[in-house]
């Protein structure tokens, strides 16, 4: 039985952030859980799928985000308690229909958990999901700490069946993957059967149709859906999760939620302002409950609004406060906008100790200089002076290195579009710089379609897509089936690495099972765009000579989209893991360093992690703790000193 | 003393200034040039101050008193046809079995003789598939005739020579055309120093060569209006015919224009000073109004002396060359010599002295004067 599954009420178990919220959810007797793998989201529907079976749940990975909220809609239509997860990324995937459904309504309790990435330090740009609930016209929820991450998702049910409406919780990095102690509530023997009641009048909110159309009509609608705002603001008033700690009336107000709560906390002790400064954590931060904000805003003129990302807090408690000043007075506000707190990347205690005493006018010591300094070149001699690169063994290289060849021997500068995924490196020189366009998952392939229609205004050069085989269902194939109407020469790339690899290797529609683990049909991606009518070849990467030649075929055809599968896994998937095809090997003698001839191409150019120059001796050698034997190094050793020899 | 450097300044004044021919000399010596089809690219950048690339190359820092001197002993004396010994007629013999020849078949007699006789041990040609010039090397005589006939096209032949050299042949012949056999007389003369260094090659034969064809233009220019898989065989016979014939394969004969063909002429070709690829030992190339037999030029002690003997073996039949053909063969070659001596001193790339440019070519002052430059 897994640990989520413990029915002992009361009992105390250390949970990750993820976690906590998959046990709220359990707690709340949610039946289906829908969502697409995004750091830091990814643990939620993995450990859904672990209790699945004895809790009686259906969990996806669905094909994206929004067919994950979706799919999760249904299970609300259905009368069930149900949760859609996701990356801030994909909320703005999920957008289109989570305004919809908003629109609509719910019925079985819907949960949106959008776990934001402050910082981008696992995304390609640092996004900010709390706009879409003002957007969207829905109430937010922000657990505090790692109890509340628990407790929080499971109010966030029972809310969203009081509103008739979806709930948002949003979970930060530090939430989601910090641990902590958790104690269990009660875990409910939930029977609901599925019933979508749908024969009913037209807006019956229980029994007729579900949907979302105002047309000329936006107060049948719309005015409904506000007026469960106003109630989620009445209702917010009095919930328990919106606290205040400090004294009656402090010097300062900090004003926090999330993460931001933590080192909020840790900052007024390491600065020993307890008396001097009060906090109010707000769980409840879209609608803002006026009297709370009134009441404590009361408490003094100073305030400091401490969040990450934009100052979607600070704004709505200034408009409050605008409002207000006839009954609270003027107030002084600190934060984003007055420059005290950052406004890109993630906060820490120390960034707020740094607020807090210029406001304060408080002495405090940081760590020294010196020592800082000591540690980080401390840390530099102990770790190898390594850029961002791929894994040892990484197929995405040897894709990059054939068609970095093959666009400079074709000459006509051709480039490269890409997208999400561990390929996001082709922009650097592990990827030999040759992916010139990155934005959202599958904007390659949609860029390069218009870029290879711009022949008619003078540019004729080679265009290039690259798109992961997950990323390919989740948004490249209308980039595709657009290509190929419209005849755009370009060449689709997509680097079949067999699973969502760079979020953990969860299954995909062209996996041959679902995240339960049972057998599922494999969509052939070849199948479907040669469906489409693209002109598609299948090469396995590792074979540099067969793959840039299929390339140069491809790239000189003149007409229509033209798709190339690079099929071969991830070097940590399962398949691979452990499994070495090669025993590698450099033979000294032959080895050419530096010389004429060679100059270093595997350690300068190639840029293997697992071959490594050793200065002394000036040749290369294998570093056998964690080359994983793909022997692609030996195909592109001009003097054949490296050598494989297969493992039986 | 040698000028060399390496491949940044290769790329910076050969590839960048459009003098690459892509003749293969800076291919497969190392993993960052490579060739396709006739373009010759640096995939990455190489940090080393002084390559072979370099010093290879025929179109960088080629000086023409310090091979010659090397080759024939004495200083460049800007003569149309180079150095020589004789000047003749020849065509392949009895002895060199039946086979599709270009003309009169001496270059296929000679390298088949050379590979039975043992006086190459490899010999560097240039194979077709379909359009495209393959660079290869062969170590049988019959492979010879497999890879007669002409390509028209620049090709990167020096990489098979790289490639001959790596497999361990001691004694390469080699066919070339003019730039492929200067960039070969570079080889031959160590440029970079080498320790036991020892001239690589068995027998150089050179090719009469007014102009190639960029691939790439030829091969887009033809596929519309032939289907260029078809493709038998391509001739230009001698002047005054002024056409390219293509023959299909059953049996269909197209006719082109040289006036078509001659804008698919890189811009590369106009600066080479040599018609008859002077750094040889023999070169050979087609007969005005003979197209049955070849021009014979013979250069070195050691071309002589397997010319002689393949005649005596019956590989080759030699006669006189009529001094008619004679003088207009050299009024052809200095024509070219002194078009592109002009362009080239006009272009600022001959005997460069500043610091931030290199020279294509350096030559003594008597050769300029000869061509009033």
């Amino acid at each position: 039985m897994s640990y989520l599954n413990d029915k002992q009420e009361g009992s105390v178990h250390l949970l990750m952030g993820n976690e906590a919220i998959v046990r709220g959810a359990l707690e709340a007797g949610m039946r289906v859980a829908a969502g697409y793998p995004g750091t830091p989201s990814s643990e939620i529907i993995e450990a859904f799928s672990k209790v699945a079976r004895e809790r009686n749940i259906y969990a996806e990975w669905s094909t994206n985000e929004k067919v994950a909220v979706e799919v999760s809609s249904a299970a609300s239509f259905a009368g069930l308690r149900t949760m859609c997860v996701m990356k801030q990324n994909g909320v703005n995937v999920a957008s289109d229909f989570l305004l919809h459904l908003a629109s609509s309504g719910t019925r079985g309790g819907m949960v949106l958990v959008a776990c934001d990435d402050p910082g981008a330090l696992s995304s390609v740009n640092e996004g900010e999901s709390r706009i879409f609930a003002r957007l969207v016209e829905i109430p937010l929820l922000e657990p505090g700490d790692l109890q509340e991450a628990k407790d929080i998702t499971k109010r966030a049910f029972e809310l969203s069946e009081e509103l008739r409406n979806l709930v948002m919780v949003r979970s930060v990095t530090r939430m989601s993957h910090a641990s902590g102690n958790v104690t269990y509530g009660t875990l409910p023997d939930t029977t609901t059967q599925a019933d979508f009641k749908c024969n009913g009048p037209m807006f019956d909110p229980d029994n007729g149709p579900v949907i979302s159309m105002v047309v000329g009509a936006a107060e049948l609608q719309h005015g409904p859906q506000q007026e469960k705002l106003r109630k989620a603001a009445r209702l917010f008033e009095d919930c328990s999760f919106n606290t205040y700690t400090g004294p009656k009336s402090p010097e300062l107000l900090i004003i926090t939620s999330s993460a931001c709560n933590l080192y909020s906390r840790e900052a007024v002790k390491l600065l020993e302002a307890e008396d001097r400064v009060g906090i109010l954590k707000l769980a409840t931060t879209w609608p803002l409950p006026p009297n709370l904000i009134r009441n404590n805003l009361s408490r003094t003129d100073k305030i400091l609004i401490v969040e990450e990302v934009l100052p979607v807090l600070e704004e709505q408690v200034k408009i409050l406060a605008a409002e207000m000043t006839p009954e609270i007075g003027a107030k002084r506000f600190f934060g984003k906008n007055a420059g005290n707190i950052p406004s890109v990347g993630e906060l820490n205690p120390d960034i707020v100790i740094d607020a807090i005493s210029s406001i304060l006018d408080i002495p405090y010591k940081t760590i020294s200089k010196t020592f800082s300094d000591a540690v980080n070149a401390l840390a530099q001699r102990a770790a190898p002076n390594r850029g961002l690169t791929f894994c040892p063994g990484c197929p995405h290289r040897a894709s990059y290195w054939s068609i970095h060849n093959a666009l400079e021997l074709d000459g006509r500068k051709g480039f490269v579009c890409g997208d999400i995924g561990c390929y996001v490196f082709g922009t650097l020189p592990s990827g030999f710089s040759i992916v010139k366009t990155l934005h959202s998952m599958g904007s390659g392939t949609g860029i390069a379609s218009g870029f290879a229609k711009l022949k008619q205004f003078g540019m004729d050069q080679p265009v290039i897509s690259v798109c992961g085989d997950s990323t390919f269902f989740h948004a490249a194939m209308p980039a595709l089936t657009n290509a190929v109407h419209h005849k755009s020469p370009l060449t689709m790339v997509i680097l079949d690495n067999r699973g969502t690899a760079m979020t953990g290797f969860q299954p995909h529609p062209g996996s041959p099972n679902n995240v339960l683990g049972e057998e599922m049909p494999a969509l052939d991606i070849e199948a479907i765009c040669r469906a489409m009518g693209a002109l598609v070849e299948v090469q396995d990467p590792f074979d540099t000579e067969a793959t840039e030649k299929a390339f140069h075929r491809l790239i000189e055809h003149g007409e229509g989209a033209k798709v190339l599968i690079l099929r071969q896994a991830c070097a940590l998937s399962p398949e691979r893991r452990n499994k070495k095809n090669f025993e590698v090997k450099i033979d000294e003698e032959i080895c050419l360093g530096e010389s004429c001839g060679c100059n270093r191409l595997c350690t300068r150019i190639f840029g293997c992690p697992g071959i490594v120059w050793d200065k002394e001796k000036g040749i290369s050698k294998i570093d056998e703790l964690i080359c994983v034997g793909c022997g692609f190094c030996a195909d592109i050793c001009p003097a054949g000193a490296i050598k494989k020899k297969e493992v039986a | 003393m040698n000028t060399v450097y390496g491949s940044q300044e290769l790329c910076t004044n050969v590839i960048g200034k459009q003098l690459c021919i892509g003749c293969g000399a800076c291919i497969d010596l190392c993993p960052y040039f490579r060739s396709y089809k006739g373009k010759t690219s640096m995939l990455f950048p190489c940090t080393l101050q002084e390559g072979r690339c370099f010093s290879y190359c025929p179109k960088i820092e080629v000086d023409l008193d310090k091979l010659s001197q090397r080759l024939f002993g004495h200083l460049y004396d800007g003569n149309p046809l180079g150095h020589y010994i004789s000047v003749s007629m020849s065509r392949a013999g009895e002895s060199v079995g039946s086979g599709q020849f270009q003309a009169g078949g001496t270059v296929s007699a000679i390298m088949e003789y050379v590979l039975s006789r043992g006086y190459c041990d490899a010999v560097v040609v240039t194979d077709r598939e379909k359009l495209l010039p393959i660079p290869r090397f062969v170590t049988q005589p019959e492979e010879i005739r497999t890879c007669s006939s002409s390509k028209y096209t620049a090709a990167p032949t020096l990489s098979a020579f790289h490639g001959a050299m790596k497999e361990g042949f001691k004694q390469i012949g080699i066919v070339g055309t003019p730039c492929q056999v200067l960039a070969t007389a570079q080889i031959r003369s160590n440029p970079m120093d080498e320790k036991d260094f020892h001239d690589p090659t068995g027998l150089v034969v050179g090719l009469f060569c007014t102009w190639a064809l960029d691939y790439r233009a030829f091969e887009s220019y033809i596929s519309t209006r032939i289907d260029k898989d078809g493709i038998e065989k391509i001739d230009i016979p001698p002047p005054p015919s002024e056409i390219m014939e293509i023959y299909m394969t059953g049996g269909d004969k197209v006719s082109i224009p040289l006036n078509e063909i001659r804008k698919l002429v890189p811009e590369s070709c106009s600066y080479c000073i040599d018609m008859t690829s002077e750094f040889s030992d023999i070169s050979v190339g087609v007969m005005e109004g003979r197209p049955e037999m070849n021009s014979l030029i013979v250069r070195t002690e050691r071309g002589r002396r397997i010319i002689e003997e393949a005649q005596r073996d019956g590989y080759l039949i030699i006669s006189d060359m009529p001094q008619e053909n004679l003088e207009h063969l050299i009024w052809a070659a200095g024509n070219k010599k002194e078009r592109a001596l002009l362009k080239s001193t006009q272009e600022n790339i001959v005997n460069t002295t500043q610091e931030d440019r290199l020279s294509y070519l350096r030559i003594n002052r008597e050769t300029l004067n000869q061509y009033s430059v």
